[in-house]
């Protein structure tokens, strides 16, 4: 995609919340599926450039959640500073991670991450005195501002998601044109290759995951003062989370610039409309569809939604588009 | 006598209970084209993948321009000047023939500056003209040439090539062996690996047998053409020379 | 010292069960190379399938075990011929998704057919144990503990003393191998699958006399079996039975020092050191 086409996807972006109610439910799903396209730009850092599958990403977005919800509940900061404080925790928790996870490949660094974050889980869980427990913590309200990222309407919050997921995928631009990117993809497609021409492959990997816990984990703060309420199950949850990020980012192209705005536009919405149109019906049904067309996409589509609309692309305009090429090298 | 580029001591390997180098002593001076020979499972690779760091080695010692980077590992090894090709070729298969090379050049410098060098050691085998195309579409020659051209942006003083000419055909060969011949006059160190034995004869200063991860013989081509021991274990059966 | 060795007993008791589940697991990656992440919602069929056994039919539980392995010998069979099949090939990501889906399909599928109640059987022998010097084996457990180290040596058995078992493993080995000295390799991926599921739906029949079943019966046991998995070294089933047992001493004896939600952390932490440390297992693979 060229510039002149970003510039005004992002111009079509800021124009939609005008055609929709401001507290309605359409932009609700809209504003979630921009956090979650963010989430799945910071899981592409590790998953889509590194090459490892993490399945453990809810670690740090349940660290950024609790980390500003715990400074404002007890101390009154602005989630701006607790945001920032939950990065760097997240950050550090990345860094932990990577020490064992480091050499793992494959499905036995897909357990080892699942397995990190489901620590959190538990603790989060157990130790109520700080995070809780099980009950879950509710985010204070305040006069609506946006120095306490606190809104009256979901537009607002629109706008909010919208210059993340922005932020987040430049970042991701800057590390896929820098260094980091070329040695990240040298690190994937050949480790010891890599080494021999001298990239560090410890050290690129460890950056690479610190950059991603930090994102997710901030990420994490703006899901808190969305909804307001949260517990250990939701915010650190495999399925909820981790699976989900991951799979939002296949579905769409693992890593590619647009993969995971793709794959959020289309399972955010799918699962909520799944939720409103079977919850009722019986309980259970809405996420056996959901598995269902998990299973569906995976023996369809196992290239991901970016490859086959660059199919389609290729077949209506004769010319190959060109996001995921550019992503790429 | 001044300290040599390349020394190694007393080097072994032992791999559970293969031992897969044993004593391994040797050295190369600046500028020397020296040939590893020795059949198929003598320890030539291993050799290599020790000295670049790849194997941790289970005694002795190697040493770059008189500094020990003895257990180093290989990113720093390459950062020294050390590094190697690799047998069956290892490209990174998704990106294209520049970006390859060009990750090679980030030891020293930016992308920016490390692409304009990347080029230019892409005209240095003489394959600029596939810059842009995937690593993962190329033929097996196409492939060893980006692998030496990978290889020496890294601005290597000593660089390792592991059975490159495979494949190859003899005017192909002959302009590998010039290519040698070239880097050589730039100042650079080549230890090759090879089994075309034309090619190593006609463009080693010397030639290391090895044989049961041992070094058997050291001299220059027309010496090691005659040694008995290298005659019996390595040439006599499979070449005339 | 005597809470610690019937810590311990008690520990080698539920270990054995956990050996005979993760069998299961371990026999699917050996053989298919997939890490089945649904494999624990089999075990929750296994239980419902004695359940039903029970209750209809008046069946004890232990023998209601023998049903649910050939019925879900059965489903596996098939699920790995129709479904699993076509991703052998498939890159990582593709299988975890795959495994994800069937297991969200199979918990939510029996929400929906047999509803959230906690259902749970009642035995004669149920609240009866042994008495042995100062120590106690609760008769239900040691139950479970000899039937399954009986279908782990049967399953041992068949493995090295029959041709199937033969086959079995020289296609974990090298299935192209396996395919070139006349082996129906796709038989017998499915035959692999269809047991390895089907024993550690064994494994939930026969836990029904001490645990309830539940739709997400099988979630709890999730973590349990990778660890023990791991543990073993992902493929071993020797490794298995040791890492069963192992982690069913942990996870008792860290009952004596840690309050009962901590129980799991405890599993988790010693699972990553584990793939951390030793990431082909302590016994390396068989």
């Amino acid at each position: 995609m060229t510039m002149r086409q970003t510039f005004l996807l992002i111009c079509f972006a800021t124009l939609i919340p005008l055609a929709l109610e401001p507290n309605g439910y359409y932009i609700r799903i809209l504003t979630l599926a921009l956090l979650f396209a963010a989430l799945g730009q910071a899981w592409n850092i590790v998953g889509g450039l590194a090459g490892q599958m993490s399945l453990g990403h809810a670690a740090f977005f349940g660290l950024g959640a609790y980390t500003s919800t715990l400074l404002l509940i007890h101390f009154g900061i602005s989630p701006w500073i607790g945001m920032l404080a939950g990065g760097v925790l997240g950050g550090i928790a990345a860094f932990l991670l990577s020490l064992p996870t480091m050499r793992l490949k494959g499905h036995y660094f897909a357990l080892g991450t699942l397995a990190f974050a489901e620590v959190f889980r538990v603790i989060a869980n157990t130790w109520s005195s700080l995070t809780g427990g099980p009950v879950g913590l509710s985010v204070p309200f305040s006069e609506p501002s946006l120095a306490m990222l606190q809104f009256n309407e979901t537009r607002s919050y629109y706008y909010l998601m919208l210059a993340a997921f922005v932020a987040v995928s430049m970042i991701f631009v800057i590390i896929v044109q820098g260094r980091l990117g070329y040695r990240l993809r040298a690190v994937k497609e050949g480790p010891d290759a890599a080494e021999v021409i001298g990239v560090n492959t410890t050290r690129v990997k460890i950056h690479a995951a610190v950059i991603s816990g930090s994102l997710t984990a901030m990420l994490g703060t703006l899901y808190a003062q969305l909804n307001f309420f949260f517990d250990p199950d939701t915010v650190f949850g495999a399925l909820q989370i981790s699976i989900r990020i991951a799979l939002i980012v296949i579905v769409g192209g693992i890593g590619t610039l647009f993969g995971p705005l793709l794959g959020a536009l289309l399972i955010i919405p799918l699962e909520e409309f799944a939720n409103v149109m079977l919850a009722d019906r019986a309980a259970g049904l809405s996420q056996l569809t959901y598995g269902a067309l998990l299973m569906a996409i995976v023996l369809l589509q196992p290239q991901g939604l970016a490859e086959f609309a660059k199919k389609l692309a290729a077949r209506i305009s004769g010319k190959v588009m060109s996001s995921k090429t550019e992503a790429r090298t | 006598m001044n300290t040599p580029l390349l020394s190694v001591e007393g080097l072994s390997k032992r791999f559970g209970g293969l031992q897969a180098l044993s004593d391994v002593t040797f050295a190369v001076n600046t500028g020397e084209i020296v040939g590893l020979i020795g059949p198929n499972g003598a320890g030539k690779s291993t050799l290599f993948s020790t000295l670049v760091g790849l194997h941790r080695p289970s005694a002795g010692k190697v040493a770059l321009n008189g500094r020990d980077v003895t257990g180093l590992r290989p990113h720093v090894i390459a950062a020294n000047g050390l590094t190697k090709t690799f047998q069956n070729v290892s490209l990174f298969a998704g990106s294209s023939v520049l970006d390859n090379v060009l990750i090679g050049g980030l030891v020293h410098s930016r992308v920016a500056s490390a692409r304009g060098f990347a080029m230019d050691c892409l005209k240095r085998v003489g394959i600029s003209d596939i810059a842009q195309r995937s690593a993962g579409s190329l033929s097996f020659p196409e492939r060893a040439r980006v692998e030496v051209a990978r290889a020496l942006c890294t601005r290597p003083k000593v660089l390792l090539l592991d059975e490159v000419m495979a494949a190859l055909n003899t005017a192909e060969m002959d302009e590998v062996i010039g290519l040698i011949r070239d880097l050589r006059k730039d100042g650079l160190t080549v230890v090759i690996v090879e089994h075309h034995m034309r090619a190593i004869m006609s463009v080693c200063d010397r030639i290391f047998v090895l044989n049961f991860g041992q070094l058997i013989a050291d001299g220059p081509p027309a010496h090691i053409a005659r040694h008995p021991e290298v005659v019996e274990a390595y040439l006599g059966r499979e070449h005339d020379v | 010292m005597t809470s610690l060795v019937q810590a311990i007993i008690d520990g080698l008791m539920v270990g054995g069960v956990y050996a005979v589940i993760s069998i299961g697991l371990t026999l699917v990656f050996g053989v298919l190379g997939i890490v089945n992440f649904a494999q624990a919602e089999f075990l929750m069929l296994g239980m419902y399938i004695a359940y039903f056994a029970w209750a209809a039919l008046g069946l004890d539980p232990l023998a209601g075990a023998f049903l649910a392995f050939g019925i879900v010998f059965a489903l596996g069979y098939g699920l790995q011929r129709t479904i699993i099949q076509r991703v052998l090939k498939a890159p990582a990501v593709s299988q975890v998704f795959l495994t994800v889906g069937l297991l969200i399909v199979m918990e939510n599928g029996a929400l929906l057919a047999f509803g959230s109640q906690i259902r749970s059987v009642t035995t004669a022998y149920q609240t009866k144990s042994l008495q042995i010097g100062p120590f106690f084996v609760s008769l239900p457990y040691l139950a479970a503990f000899l039937m399954s180290i009986a279908s782990g040596v049967s399953l041992w058995w068949v493995l090295n003393r029959s041709w199937l078992g033969m086959a079995i493993r020289a296609t974990a080995i090298d299935p192209m191998a396996g395919r070139l000295i006349g082996i129906n390799i796709d038989r017998v991926m499915a035959i692999a699958f269809g047991l390895g599921v089907g024993l550690t739906a064994f494994g939930g029949a026969v836990v029904l006399p001490y645990l309830s079943v539940f739709p997400t019966a099988g979630s709890q046991f999730v973590v349990l079996m990778f660890t023990v998995a791991v543990l073993g070294g992902l493929g071993s089933v020797a490794g298995a039975v040791v890492g069963g047992l192992a982690v069913g001493v942990i996870t008792s004896v860290s009952a004596l020092m840690f309050p009962i939600q901590l129980q799991n952390l405890v599993l988790f932490l010693v699972f990553i050191a584990i793939l951390a440390l030793r990431p082909d297992g302590l016994m390396g693979r068989a």
